[in-house]
Protein backbone atom coordinates (compact mmCIF):
# COMPACT_ATOMS: atom_id res chain seq x y z
CA UNK A 1 0.00 0.00 0.00
CA UNK A 2 1.41 3.47 -0.92
CA UNK A 3 0.78 6.72 1.08
CA UNK A 4 0.32 10.16 -0.80
CA UNK A 5 3.14 12.18 1.12
CA UNK A 6 1.64 14.78 3.19
CA UNK A 7 2.19 18.40 1.96
CA UNK A 8 3.87 20.64 4.04
CA UNK A 9 1.39 23.77 5.49
CA UNK A 10 4.56 25.79 5.44
CA UNK A 11 4.92 25.26 1.95
CA UNK A 12 2.36 27.51 -0.60
CA UNK A 13 0.40 25.74 -2.80
CA UNK A 14 1.64 26.09 -6.46
CA UNK A 15 -1.15 27.65 -8.88
CA UNK A 16 -2.87 25.84 -11.09
CA UNK A 17 -1.42 26.00 -14.82
CA UNK A 18 -3.20 25.53 -17.25
CA UNK A 19 -2.33 22.31 -19.59
CA UNK A 20 -0.78 23.74 -22.62
CA UNK A 21 0.64 21.97 -25.76
CA UNK A 22 3.68 23.58 -27.14
CA UNK A 23 5.38 22.09 -30.32
CA UNK A 24 8.95 21.90 -30.73
CA UNK A 25 10.47 21.56 -34.30
CA UNK A 26 13.01 18.48 -34.90
CA UNK A 27 14.41 17.98 -38.21
CA UNK A 28 15.01 14.77 -38.20
CA UNK A 29 17.58 14.87 -41.16
CA UNK A 30 20.05 16.64 -38.51
CA UNK A 31 19.27 14.88 -35.89
CA UNK A 32 20.57 11.84 -37.03
CA UNK A 33 23.95 13.31 -38.38
CA UNK A 34 22.15 12.60 -42.17
CA UNK A 35 24.17 15.18 -44.17
CA UNK A 36 27.12 17.02 -44.86
CA UNK A 37 26.11 21.20 -45.92
CA UNK A 38 29.72 22.23 -46.38
CA UNK A 39 30.76 23.71 -49.60
CA UNK A 40 34.18 23.34 -49.00
CA UNK A 41 34.98 19.68 -48.54
CA UNK A 42 34.14 16.55 -50.40
CA UNK A 43 32.51 13.99 -48.54
CA UNK A 44 29.74 11.47 -48.93
CA UNK A 45 27.46 13.15 -47.35
CA UNK A 46 26.88 15.07 -50.51
CA UNK A 47 25.42 15.05 -53.79
CA UNK A 48 28.78 16.17 -55.76
CA UNK A 49 30.87 13.94 -53.53
CA UNK A 50 32.38 11.27 -55.44
CA UNK A 51 35.11 10.27 -52.75
CA UNK A 52 35.13 9.33 -49.62
CA UNK A 53 37.81 11.22 -48.20
CA UNK A 54 37.28 14.87 -46.60
CA UNK A 55 33.98 14.82 -45.18
CA UNK A 56 34.76 16.22 -41.67
CA UNK A 57 31.86 17.80 -40.57
CA UNK A 58 28.15 18.50 -41.34
CA UNK A 59 26.64 22.33 -41.58
CA UNK A 60 25.84 24.68 -38.92
CA UNK B 1 55.57 5.73 -36.01
CA UNK B 2 55.67 9.15 -38.58
CA UNK B 3 54.22 12.14 -37.97
CA UNK B 4 54.12 14.60 -41.26
CA UNK B 5 52.71 18.12 -40.56
CA UNK B 6 52.18 20.84 -42.55
CA UNK B 7 49.52 23.61 -42.80
CA UNK B 8 48.35 22.40 -46.27
CA UNK B 9 48.23 18.47 -45.79
CA UNK B 10 47.14 18.55 -41.92
CA UNK B 11 48.66 15.92 -39.42
CA UNK B 12 49.19 12.22 -41.06
CA UNK B 13 50.88 8.88 -39.14
CA UNK B 14 50.28 5.95 -38.44
CA UNK B 15 48.65 6.57 -35.07
CA UNK B 16 46.80 9.22 -33.69
CA UNK B 17 45.32 10.04 -30.84
CA UNK B 18 42.45 12.66 -30.42
CA UNK B 19 41.02 14.15 -27.55
CA UNK B 20 37.91 15.12 -27.25
CA UNK B 21 35.55 16.31 -24.11
CA UNK B 22 38.30 14.54 -22.05
CA UNK B 23 38.02 11.37 -24.17
CA UNK B 24 40.93 9.66 -25.60
CA UNK B 25 40.38 8.26 -29.29
CA UNK B 26 42.96 6.41 -30.75
CA UNK B 27 43.29 5.60 -34.54
CA UNK B 28 45.98 3.55 -35.89
CA UNK B 29 46.49 1.80 -39.08
CA UNK B 30 46.74 -1.87 -39.99
CA UNK B 31 47.90 -1.53 -43.21
CA UNK B 32 51.46 0.28 -43.95
CA UNK B 33 49.94 2.17 -47.04
CA UNK B 34 46.91 3.85 -45.05
CA UNK B 35 48.12 7.08 -43.54
CA UNK B 36 45.89 8.54 -41.03
CA UNK B 37 45.42 11.93 -41.79
CA UNK B 38 44.18 14.80 -39.38
CA UNK B 39 42.42 17.92 -41.06
CA UNK B 40 44.54 21.33 -40.19
CA UNK B 41 41.12 22.18 -37.95
CA UNK B 42 41.26 19.54 -35.59
CA UNK B 43 44.66 19.77 -35.10
CA UNK B 44 44.21 21.24 -31.75
CA UNK B 45 42.60 18.31 -30.32
CA UNK B 46 45.85 15.99 -31.13
CA UNK B 47 47.17 14.34 -28.29
CA UNK B 48 50.01 11.96 -27.69
CA UNK B 49 48.21 9.76 -25.18
CA UNK B 50 49.36 6.24 -24.83
CA UNK B 51 46.09 4.60 -23.37
CA UNK B 52 42.94 6.06 -24.73
CA UNK B 53 39.02 5.35 -23.54
CA UNK B 54 38.53 4.13 -27.35
CA UNK B 55 40.45 2.32 -29.93
CA UNK B 56 40.00 2.01 -33.40
CA UNK B 57 42.16 0.01 -35.90
CA UNK B 58 41.26 0.67 -39.73
CA UNK B 59 42.54 -1.08 -42.44
CA UNK B 60 41.59 -1.91 -46.03
CA UNK B 61 39.18 -4.18 -47.02
CA UNK B 62 37.04 -5.64 -49.66
CA UNK B 63 33.72 -5.15 -47.97
CA UNK B 64 31.93 -6.94 -50.98
CA UNK B 65 32.91 -9.86 -49.54
CA UNK B 66 31.66 -9.32 -45.94
CA UNK B 67 28.73 -10.56 -44.37
CA UNK B 68 27.11 -7.44 -42.63
CA UNK B 69 23.90 -8.84 -41.95
CA UNK B 70 22.46 -8.61 -38.75
CA UNK B 71 19.60 -6.89 -37.11
CA UNK B 72 18.99 -3.35 -38.34
CA UNK B 73 18.53 -1.14 -35.64
CA UNK B 74 18.24 2.33 -37.48
CA UNK B 75 18.81 3.29 -40.81
CA UNK B 76 19.16 7.22 -40.95
CA UNK B 77 18.25 7.60 -44.43
CA UNK B 78 21.42 9.60 -45.41
CA UNK B 79 24.80 7.25 -45.40
CA UNK B 80 24.43 5.41 -42.58
CA UNK B 81 22.80 2.16 -41.01
CA UNK B 82 23.17 0.85 -37.91
CA UNK B 83 23.15 -3.04 -37.24
CA UNK B 84 23.92 -5.73 -34.33
CA UNK B 85 25.18 -8.86 -34.64
CA UNK B 86 27.23 -11.03 -32.39
CA UNK B 87 27.05 -8.38 -29.80
CA UNK B 88 28.99 -5.88 -32.10
CA UNK B 89 27.68 -2.50 -33.41
CA UNK B 90 28.11 -2.39 -37.04
CA UNK B 91 28.10 0.55 -38.69
CA UNK B 92 27.49 0.73 -42.30
CA UNK B 93 28.21 3.77 -44.58
CA UNK B 94 26.86 4.06 -48.46
CA UNK B 95 26.90 6.42 -50.44
CA UNK B 96 24.83 6.60 -53.91
CA UNK B 97 28.20 8.70 -56.06
CA UNK B 98 29.99 5.60 -55.49
CA UNK B 99 27.94 2.80 -55.57
CA UNK B 100 26.03 -0.24 -53.63
CA UNK B 101 28.88 -1.56 -51.44
CA UNK B 102 29.20 0.43 -48.81
CA UNK B 103 32.37 2.58 -48.22
CA UNK B 104 33.26 1.68 -44.82
CA UNK B 105 31.83 -0.16 -42.51
CA UNK B 106 32.47 0.02 -38.15
CA UNK B 107 32.56 -3.07 -36.31
CA UNK B 108 32.40 -1.97 -32.09
CA UNK B 109 32.12 -3.19 -29.15
CA UNK B 110 28.89 -2.30 -27.34
CA UNK B 111 30.79 -0.59 -24.83
CA UNK B 112 32.03 1.62 -27.72
CA UNK B 113 36.10 0.51 -26.66
CA UNK B 114 37.34 -0.78 -29.58
CA UNK B 115 36.43 -1.75 -32.90
CA UNK B 116 38.02 -1.75 -36.15
CA UNK B 117 37.29 0.18 -39.80
CA UNK B 118 37.43 -1.00 -42.95
CA UNK B 119 37.39 0.88 -45.56
CA UNK B 120 36.53 -0.32 -48.91
CA UNK B 121 39.64 -0.19 -51.31
CA UNK B 122 38.31 -0.11 -54.72
CA UNK B 123 36.38 3.16 -54.07
CA UNK B 124 39.90 5.21 -52.57
CA UNK B 125 42.94 6.43 -54.81
CA UNK B 126 45.95 5.80 -53.76
CA UNK B 127 47.16 8.73 -53.75
CA UNK B 128 44.86 10.47 -50.87
CA UNK B 129 44.61 11.03 -47.32
CA UNK B 130 42.04 9.10 -45.13
CA UNK B 131 40.63 10.06 -41.96
CA UNK B 132 39.16 6.68 -41.10
CA UNK B 133 36.31 8.03 -38.68
CA UNK B 134 34.91 10.93 -40.96
CA UNK B 135 31.91 12.35 -40.96
CA UNK B 136 29.84 11.13 -38.97
CA UNK B 137 31.44 8.22 -38.06
CA UNK B 138 33.34 10.00 -35.12
CA UNK B 139 30.76 11.92 -34.24
CA UNK B 140 28.54 8.84 -34.00
CA UNK B 141 31.35 7.13 -31.91
CA UNK B 142 31.28 9.99 -29.87
CA UNK B 143 27.43 10.23 -29.47
CA UNK B 144 26.95 6.09 -28.28
CA UNK B 145 30.03 6.46 -25.85
CA UNK B 146 28.93 9.92 -23.87
CA UNK B 147 24.62 8.34 -24.06
CA UNK B 148 26.27 5.69 -21.76
CA UNK B 149 26.05 7.68 -18.69
CA UNK B 150 28.90 10.34 -20.03
CA UNK B 151 26.72 13.39 -21.63
CA UNK B 152 25.41 14.51 -24.57
CA UNK B 153 26.52 16.51 -27.88
CA UNK B 154 24.78 19.42 -28.80
CA UNK B 155 24.02 21.63 -31.97
CA UNK B 156 25.64 24.85 -30.17
CA UNK B 157 28.32 27.60 -30.80
CA UNK B 158 29.62 27.67 -27.11
CA UNK B 159 31.58 30.28 -25.56
CA UNK B 160 34.06 31.22 -22.92
CA UNK B 161 33.53 34.59 -21.67
CA UNK B 162 36.08 36.96 -20.36
CA UNK B 163 35.26 35.77 -16.80
CA UNK B 164 35.80 32.35 -17.50
CA UNK B 165 31.97 31.55 -18.15
CA UNK B 166 30.19 29.16 -20.55
CA UNK B 167 27.57 30.53 -22.58
CA UNK B 168 26.16 27.45 -24.87
CA UNK B 169 23.98 28.92 -28.01
CA UNK B 170 21.73 25.67 -29.48
CA UNK B 171 20.14 26.33 -32.62
CA UNK B 172 18.97 23.97 -35.78
CA UNK B 173 20.79 24.98 -38.86
CA UNK B 174 20.28 28.59 -40.12
CA UNK B 175 19.21 29.83 -36.05
CA UNK B 176 22.41 31.85 -35.48
CA UNK B 177 25.06 29.71 -34.39
CA UNK B 178 27.82 30.55 -36.53
CA UNK B 179 26.75 34.35 -36.40
CA UNK B 180 26.99 33.95 -32.83
CA UNK B 181 30.34 32.61 -32.93
CA UNK B 182 31.69 34.79 -35.24
CA UNK B 183 30.69 37.83 -33.20
CA UNK B 184 32.37 36.49 -29.91
CA UNK B 185 35.57 35.55 -32.06
CA UNK B 186 37.63 38.57 -31.62
CA UNK B 187 36.24 39.55 -28.06
CA UNK B 188 39.29 40.14 -25.70
CA UNK B 189 40.13 37.31 -23.65
CA UNK B 190 36.88 35.10 -24.77
CA UNK B 191 37.33 31.71 -26.69
CA UNK B 192 34.86 30.38 -29.11
CA UNK B 193 34.79 26.47 -28.38
CA UNK B 194 32.58 25.64 -31.89
CA UNK B 195 30.27 27.25 -33.45
CA UNK B 196 28.60 24.04 -34.24
CA UNK B 197 28.80 21.28 -32.39
CA UNK B 198 28.92 21.32 -28.00
CA UNK B 199 29.80 18.71 -25.54
CA UNK B 200 28.17 18.68 -22.18
CA UNK B 201 29.37 16.22 -19.73
CA UNK B 202 29.20 16.70 -15.53
CA UNK B 203 32.42 16.36 -13.84
CA UNK B 204 31.59 15.98 -9.56
CA UNK B 205 29.09 18.51 -9.10
CA UNK B 206 29.95 20.87 -12.34
CA UNK B 207 28.13 21.20 -15.47
CA UNK B 208 30.96 21.19 -18.38
CA UNK B 209 30.62 22.59 -21.74
CA UNK B 210 33.21 21.58 -24.74
CA UNK B 211 34.75 22.55 -27.86
CA UNK B 212 34.76 19.63 -30.53
CA UNK B 213 36.38 19.40 -34.13
CA UNK B 214 33.05 19.48 -35.91
CA UNK B 215 32.89 23.50 -36.75
CA UNK B 216 30.14 25.40 -38.67
CA UNK B 217 31.16 27.64 -41.61
CA UNK B 218 33.12 30.00 -39.27
CA UNK B 219 36.05 26.98 -38.93
CA UNK B 220 35.79 27.79 -34.95
CA UNK B 221 37.36 25.05 -33.02
CA UNK B 222 38.88 24.67 -29.49
CA UNK B 223 39.79 21.62 -27.37
CA UNK B 224 38.70 23.63 -24.95
CA UNK B 225 36.54 23.68 -21.47
CA UNK B 226 34.50 25.73 -19.12
CA UNK B 227 31.43 25.27 -16.43
CA UNK B 228 28.28 25.62 -18.02
CA UNK B 229 26.86 28.92 -17.10
CA UNK B 230 23.95 29.77 -19.24
CA UNK B 231 22.02 27.91 -22.41
CA UNK B 232 20.40 30.17 -24.69
CA UNK B 233 18.18 29.20 -27.69
CA UNK B 234 18.80 31.09 -30.81
CA UNK B 235 16.18 32.99 -32.57
CA UNK B 236 17.02 35.45 -35.41
CA UNK B 237 15.54 39.36 -34.85
CA UNK B 238 15.70 43.09 -35.54
CA UNK B 239 15.78 43.79 -31.87
CA UNK B 240 17.82 41.82 -28.84
CA UNK B 241 15.35 40.28 -26.39
CA UNK B 242 15.51 37.74 -23.99
CA UNK B 243 12.65 35.40 -22.14
CA UNK B 244 13.55 32.85 -19.11
CA UNK B 245 12.41 29.63 -20.71
CA UNK B 246 11.18 27.03 -17.87
CA UNK B 247 12.72 23.68 -17.43
CA UNK B 248 10.02 21.50 -19.28
CA UNK B 249 10.14 24.49 -22.49
CA UNK B 250 14.35 24.22 -22.31
CA UNK B 251 14.59 20.35 -21.87
CA UNK B 252 12.18 19.78 -25.12
CA UNK B 253 14.26 22.27 -27.00
CA UNK B 254 17.34 20.93 -26.06
CA UNK B 255 15.77 17.38 -26.34
CA UNK B 256 15.16 18.83 -30.55
CA UNK B 257 18.67 19.91 -30.59
CA UNK B 258 20.91 16.83 -29.43
CA UNK B 259 22.38 14.45 -31.55
CA UNK B 260 21.21 11.10 -29.83
CA UNK B 261 20.97 7.34 -30.08
CA UNK B 262 16.73 7.38 -30.03
CA UNK B 263 17.06 4.26 -30.88
CA UNK B 264 18.50 2.77 -27.66
CA UNK B 265 16.10 2.93 -24.62
CA UNK B 266 18.60 2.96 -22.20
CA UNK B 267 20.51 5.92 -23.68
CA UNK B 268 17.49 8.11 -23.78
CA UNK B 269 16.40 7.26 -20.43
CA UNK B 270 20.03 8.80 -18.92
CA UNK B 271 20.12 11.42 -21.50
CA UNK B 272 16.31 12.57 -20.43
CA UNK B 273 17.82 12.46 -16.87
CA UNK B 274 20.92 14.26 -17.64
CA UNK B 275 18.86 17.09 -19.50
CA UNK B 276 16.55 17.74 -16.73
CA UNK B 277 19.64 18.15 -14.40
CA UNK B 278 20.84 20.50 -17.07
CA UNK B 279 18.38 22.16 -17.70
CA UNK B 280 17.31 22.80 -14.07
CA UNK B 281 21.04 23.50 -12.91
CA UNK B 282 21.31 26.51 -15.16
CA UNK B 283 19.15 29.22 -16.54
CA UNK B 284 18.18 28.89 -20.16
CA UNK B 285 16.82 31.51 -22.40
CA UNK B 286 15.15 31.92 -25.73
CA UNK B 287 17.54 34.91 -26.68
CA UNK B 288 16.17 36.83 -29.91
CA UNK B 289 18.96 38.56 -31.30
CA UNK B 290 19.63 41.08 -33.89
CA UNK B 291 23.10 39.80 -35.05
CA UNK B 292 25.55 42.43 -34.42
CA UNK B 293 28.07 43.32 -31.39
CA UNK B 294 25.54 44.59 -29.41
CA UNK B 295 23.86 41.32 -28.75
CA UNK B 296 27.70 40.73 -26.66
CA UNK B 297 26.84 43.75 -24.06
CA UNK B 298 23.43 42.59 -23.79
CA UNK B 299 24.61 39.15 -22.39
CA UNK B 300 27.34 40.73 -20.59
CA UNK B 301 24.45 43.11 -19.08
CA UNK B 302 22.31 40.11 -17.85
CA UNK B 303 21.35 39.67 -14.68
CA UNK B 304 20.88 36.10 -13.27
Amino acid sequence: MSEKPEQDPRQPKKPYRKPELKQVPLRPEEAVLGFCKNKNTKGPGVGSCRRPVACYRQGS
Amino acid sequence: MTVEFSKENGLTSDRTVIKIADIDFSITSADPDLKIHIQETSKDFVTYGANSEITMEARWGDISTMELKGQKLFESDAVWQLFQKNGFYLFSFTSRALGPVPYKVAQIQKDLTRGEVFLHRPYFNQDVLIYPLAFPLDELLCIHYLALGRGAEIHACGVIDSLGKGHMFVGQSGEGKTTMGRLWQNEPACTVLSDDRIILRRTGKELWMYGTPWHGEAGLASSARAPLTQIYFLQSNKKNEIVQLDTTEAMARLISCSFLPFYNPEAMEFTLGFFEEVTGAVPCYELKFFPDKKVIEFIKNLKN
